[in-house]
């Protein structure tokens, strides 16, 4: 940019030669000069301003068109969703094998409070203290004016509950819909199903998730929406399982016992049609596992699967099979009861003196423990223990329960050949019930072995994994029945079924090792009809005691046989079994005799 | 040109000042404060009270001020000026020492007979300031360093006070009222070019620092930014205000339910029906048409101010009659996007609508300073 110079000498000269001021060149040259800045300012100015205007008029015009959009658009309210995984609404039910319903689900509500909108924190907490009485008024209060902001005050209420706390008309106590699990039965099948409780809990909904029981073990089944909420179906036979249930609760307040067990098993499938566990508890509202104490006292104890006892004499049925299938002995060979049998330090005994030796048949019958410990001996460890490891008397049943997998029958640290002989009578060796009902029926089924299942199943034709011959269990089941018709479970007989079984009676070990003297686990191992069984039934009570001939009688003779026979009479009906005439002697233990 | 340079014979006195008056302007804003009565009575439930008759009386009172202030000379108000300024820091700084906290955030001084919020106050006294400062420097030295600091300190001060409140969305309005004011001054580009370039990087910083340890953001924050870009994402909490207001703007339609008739404000869906999303009981009572008519009314006035800026040759009351306009443009483009989810939720009034004495008041007496660079100008 030139600048005009504000005197310029050439004009000054000039108008001094015509007598002008030039002065007024200089004002007149400050005067341009500003008017040339301020046109410049002024065009910088405008530029800008209309800069100023384009961003203006686009604003206007969004804000327009954005107003003509939302004025255009439906209105509709938001929905709101809750991020993350969904929770899946709807469990599955529980239905037994007749497609009766065990566990469902039931829409109810739990309560909570958020504190800050409530009027009279008070009162509302005086009225619901009046509601719930479990509640205590003073912590209500101290919860509602402290700083906080949520809490749960019931997890699940009835509907008439709701509607009383709608009544207190308090803002601040809201409730959030709750899908909970249902057992119309109650107690019925308490131990099979388990229970259910809440997993993950947001305020509109919560997770059900199994705690115990089928409804753990099937967890994931039970939650798979895919499987279009089709129930998952038991073999439990509910009817069955009432019954069974009401028998031994009598049974076990007869026998003054302090538990028991009833296990009823399909012999060809392995089934349970019914699974008793006393004492036991209503699913719909699980007490709390004990924190002290022994907890196979607690009512969440399920003694048919986690309760590991020595079942004594029932095992004497799996030494004489095996015997009997090694040919080490048939039914009429003479065994050697000459008692005491020394072993070391270490003495065996029968109940009763039986003389110096009884066929093998009588062996069962009467239960010579020195008749099996000899014929055991005659078998060796080694073949024992493989035995009863076919028979699944060595590790955790397949059953479909939750708890099973971590119950493994207790074996010997060194299978030595006194271990052999105390195991071949049932001591030393501890299984469950559960254990001992699929081993009898693998033994008296035909040899078939079969693993026990909570889920109804088809029956397989064939025979899957032989245990033992075809000849030898009926030969065993023979031996049952006369175990029932002259020998120790003579209570037992039930006419028109046939009953047969082997009685068991354990002494009770002590904490500190030894064995108690009057505290018994009394078992009964029964089948029925004992020609061509169709189930197999265990009856276990805990220390049961019962007087009789003028005395306290605890042997399974006694204590447990009535109560299987009294079950039996019972539930086989239920069963369709018809009494029939047993088969006459063209099944004949004797015939294989010499 | 200094006000020296006046030739104050050709500038009217007394009271034929009132001739000289710029009377569209006047009418235009009596219009968009009568679209406010009608909306706060019908907030009401079609009352006057609690709203519309306090309101219409701080009307009265703020068209008086405003006349007042229009009849004192402009150059008065440019000696003024940084008093003026000066004043409303220390209220600022008293807001801080002795201020109410209200809806969460300390804004106000209880004057006794009114709440004065010294932040809207300072809205004007930064304008003025900035237009007297412009006004004062030789215009070949505005783009030197060291005189764009000043007026970039100028700014800061009453941000950073604002801020403290904390009050977000007038701090932003001030920044952006300064930065406009410093434009029109003629302020070179590459500073607003590097104060552009900043402010992106400085947003990408914030918006990637997410999730890091060394997060610039609360994340109460972050949400809010979550919830601008997608309502839905929360609409029973910090979405919620947009939410609602969208389903109002939505069931208003094109023409409205009807004066009266607008359900989503008048059963108390929305919160602050009366104040900051008022624009929503008018948008679903009038509809498009009374929103647009709205929008028009405003578009006049900030014309209004533009035209009277730009013919004002006088430096100071020109910039400051832009700066003013540009301000009140903010103030409801801001509180318009904001409704309308264009924006997000930050507490800017509608000017002349919202329920509020501060803000109307001190609209009024920015209007009067207008007004009065409108009479006084040299001619």
């Amino acid at each position: 940019m030139t600048r005009t110079p504000l005197r310029p000498l050439a004009r000054v000269l000039e108008a001094r030669a015509k007598g002008e001021n030039p002065d007024a060149i200089e004002r007149e040259n400050i005067r341009l000069r500003h008017e040339r800045m301020r046109d410049r300012m002024r065009v910088r100015a405008e530029s800008r301003l209309l800069m100023m205007a384009v961003m203006f008029v686009m604003l206007f015009a969004v804000v327009g068109a954005r107003m003509g959009v939302l004025a255009s658009t439906e209105p509709s309210e938001p929905r709101a969703s809750a991020g993350g995984e969904s929770i899946v609404a709807q469990r599955a039910d529980i239905v037994d094998r007749n497609g009766r319903l065990l566990a469902t689900n039931l829409v109810t509500n739990a309560l909570y409070a958020q504190p800050p909108m409530m009027i009279e924190p008070a009162r509302a907490a005086r009225e619901l203290a009046k509601i719930f009485p479990d509640l205590d008024e003073e912590e209500l209060v101290e919860d509602f004016t402290g700083k906080r902001k949520f809490l749960w005050i019931k997890r699940k209420i009835s509907p008439e509950q709701q509607q009383m706390v709608h009544d207190i008309g308090e803002p601040g106590l809201l409730f959030g819909p709750r899908e909970m699990r249902l057992y119309p039965n109650g107690r019925l099948a308490a131990h099979v199903l388990g229970g259910a409780g809440f997993g993950r809990e947001g305020v509109h909904s919560a997770e059900v998730i199994g705690v115990a029981g089928v409804e753990k073990a099937f967890d994931d089944y039970l939650r798979d929406p895919a499987n279009g909420g089709a129930p998952l179906e038991l073999s439990l036979d509910l009817t069955v399982q009432a019954t069974a249930r009401r028998v031994l609760e009598g049974g076990m307040k007869i026998m003054d016992a302090k538990g028991a067990t009833a296990i009823l098993m399909d012999a060809r499938t392995g089934e349970l049609v019914s699974l008793v566990s006393l004492p036991d508890f209503d699913p719909n509202d699980r007490p709390v596992p004990l924190t002290e104490g022994d907890p196979s006292d607690s009512p969440l104890f399920n003694r048919a699967v986690q309760g590991v006892y020595e079942l004594g004499s029932t095992f004497k049925v799996f030494t004489a099979a095996q015997a009997l299938e090694m040919g080490v002995a048939a039914p009429g060979t003479m065994v050697d009861t000459q008692g005491p049998l020394r072993w070391g330090k270490f003495r065996i005994r029968d109940f009763h003196d039986y003389g110096s030796e009884m066929s093998l048949t009588d062996v069962i019958v009467k239960s010579s423990n020195i008749g099996t410990a000899r014929l055991a001996q005659q078998i060796g460890g080694d073949r024992q223990r493989v035995f009863l490891e076919r028979l699944g008397l060595t590790e955790p049943t397949p059953v479909e329960l939750v708890e099973a997998p971590g119950i493994a029958p207790l074996l010997p640290a060194r299978w030595s050949e006194l271990s052999t002989m105390t195991i071949s009578y049932g001591h030393g060796l501890s299984a469950s019930p559960l254990h001992l009902a699929a081993a009898y029926a693998s033994v008296v089924n035909g040899g078939c072995k079969v693993a026990p299942t909570l889920v109804r199943r088809a029956p397989e034709p064939g025979c899957a994994e032989r245990v033992i011959s075809e000849k030898t269990s009926r030969t065993i089941r023979g031996m049952l029945r006369e175990v029932v018709t002259r020998g120790t479970a003579s209570f037992a007989e039930v006419e028109g079924y046939a009953v047969g079984g082997k009685t068991g009676t354990a002494d009770k070990p002590r904490p500190r090792g030894g064995y108690y003297e009057d505290r018994v686990i009394a078992t009964f191992a029964g089948l029925f009809p004992a020609h061509d069984p169709d189930y197999v039934l265990i009856v276990t009570l805990d220390e049961p005691t019962v007087s009789a001939l003028g005395e306290a009688q605890r042997t399974a003779g006694w204590t447990a046989v009535p109560v299987a026979s009294e079950l039996i009479r019972r539930v086989a009906p239920l069963l369709d079994m018809r009494p029939e005439i047993e088969p006459g002697p063209a099944f004949g233990v004797k015939l294989t005799g010499n | 040109m200094s006000y020296l340079e006046y030739k104050v014979k050709t500038v009217p006195s007394g009271l034929r000042k009132v001739l000289y008056l710029n009377w569209a302007l006047i009418l235009l804003i009596a219009a968009a404060a009568g679209f406010g009565f009608l909306m706060l009575y019908s907030v009401a439930g079609g009352t006057m009270d609690p709203w519309a008759d306090p309101q219409m009386k701080r009307f009265a009172l703020g068209l008086v001020l405003m006349l007042i202030v229009a009849f004192v000379p402009i150059w008065f108000w440019r000696n003024m000026a940084a008093l003026a300024y000066g004043v409303s820091m220390l209220l600022l700084l008293a807001v801080e020492f002795m201020g109410s906290v209200g809806m969460g955030a300390q804004r106000w001084i209880d004057l006794g007979f009114m709440r004065l919020q010294p932040s809207e106050l300072t809205k004007i006294t930064l304008v003025m300031i900035l237009a007297a400062y412009y006004d004062w420097l030789d215009i070949k030295k505005v783009s030197r360093p060291l005189f764009v600091m000043l007026p970039l300190l100028l700014i800061a001060l009453p941000m950073a006070l604002v801020l403290r409140q904390p009050d977000l969305g007038t701090a932003l309005l001030l920044a952006a009222g300064g930065g406009t004011m410093m434009f029109l001054a003629g302020v070179s580009w590459i500073y607003f070019a590097a104060v552009i370039a900043l402010g992106g990087g400085a947003v990408a910083a914030v918006l990637m620092s997410r999730g890091t340890p060394w997060q610039l953001l609360k994340d109460y924050q972050f949400r809010r930014i979550d919830t601008f870009l997608d309502p839905a994402s929360d609409p029973l909490g910090a979405g919620y205000h947009i939410t609602q207001s969208k389903i109002a703007l939505g069931s208003g339609g094109w023409t409205g339910r009807g004066f009266m008739q607008g359900t989503q404000s008048r059963l108390n869906f929305l919160p602050e029906k009366h104040t900051d999303f008022i624009f929503t009981t008018l948008a679903e009572e009038f509809g498009f048409l009374g929103g647009i008519s709205l929008l028009s009314l405003y578009a006049l006035i900030v014309v209004l101010c533009f035209v009277s800026g730009l013919r004002n040759r006088d430096r100071f009351a020109s910039l400051l009659t832009l700066g003013l306009g540009t301000t009140f443009f903010l103030f409801f483009a801001v509180n318009m996007s904001m409704v309308m989810g264009l924006a997000p939720v930050v507490g800017v009034p509608l000017p002349l609508i919202s329920y509020g004495g501060s803000a109307m008041l001190v609209l009024l007496v920015a209007f009067g300073l207008v007004q009065s660079a409108h009479i006084h100008r040299p001619r």
